[in-house]
């Protein structure tokens, strides 16, 4: 493993929505990630993605995404819950990459306006990140009551999830270094 | 099933370490004569750099493996 490339670790934000409470969330999750030494990270909100809806896959594979993700070492998803499920552009945006994703880790963290901090949301995405050649952690951000989680200014309101994330980036860092080392010293055969 | 060859880094020139197998599906049908009967689709290997991390992806070849031999 490389000791002089630091990790990069980008936050997607992964809902279009007008008025959408998990903008909050990624810029709160951002900023507890640039506080980590050795790690870099960037936002990327996906409604700045120009994908055309007429296809889908790699074939519209846009070339600053894929070339973001082939430079991360793993992926911070903030995905909020919608009808029990994840935004369907999200999905359109993921599925544009592939070889960009293999042995890299991810983690997820879900967004909601109840009580159940995008639970939901979050299981129906661990079977796409596995078909994606992601591994995901076995720590959750959850942000429930999203709404009311940051004032106007975006400050978070309640403290509590200033430990939960830095347990969330721990356990994703450490993933990220063991599998970085993975991919390009230990050999599958 | 594997190619024997190493993959070198096209920026780095180094060799890069091959750490995953993924099967696509979806190539079979622009390229049929490459699908693996045993798999059904067309399997694939990751290679990524040791230098400067990124990976490719290319064709696996079994260079052991007689199909036609198999098949009778």
């Amino acid at each position: 493993m490389s000791a002089t490339r630091p990790l990069f670790i980008p936050v997607i934000l992964g809902t279009t929505r007008q008025g959408r409470a998990s903008e909050s969330v990624a810029k709160f999750v951002l900023a507890e990630t640039a506080k980590r030494e050795g790690v870099e990270t960037e936002l990327i909100d996906i409604r700045r993605i120009p994908l055309t809806t007429e296809d889908a896959g790699e074939a519209i594979k846009d070339s600053q995404f894929a070339a973001t993700m082939a430079r991360a070492d793993a992926l911070i998803i903030v995905t909020p819950e919608y009808n029990h499920g994840y935004p369907g552009m999200l999905k359109h945006v993921l599925d544009t990459n592939l070889k960009e994703y293999i042995h890299k880790a991810v983690g997820i963290c879900g967004v909601s306006a109840g009580g159940f901090g995008g639970t939901r949301v979050i299981e129906n995405m661990l079977p796409v990140m596995r078909e994606l050649g992601l591994v995901t952690i076995f720590w959750d951000g959850n942000f429930s009551g999203a709404h009311k989680l940051f004032d106007a200014n975006g400050q978070l309101l309640d403290e509590a999830y200033i430990k939960r994330t830095d347990k969330f980036l721990k356990e994703l860092i450490w993933m990220a270094k063991t599998l970085r080392h993975g991919r390009e010293n230990i050999s599958l055969e | 099933m594997t190619n024997n060859k190493k993959l070198l880094c096209p920026d780095c020139g180094v060799e890069m370490n091959h750490h995953a197998m993924k099967i696509d599906y979806e190539a079979a049908s622009d390229a049929p004569e490459a699908i693996d009967t045993d798999f059904g689709g067309v399997l694939e290997e990751a290679h990524t750099c040791p230098k400067c991390g990124q990976t490719q992806l290319r064709r696996s070849v079994d260079e052991t493996d007689d199909k036609q031999t198999r098949a009778s």
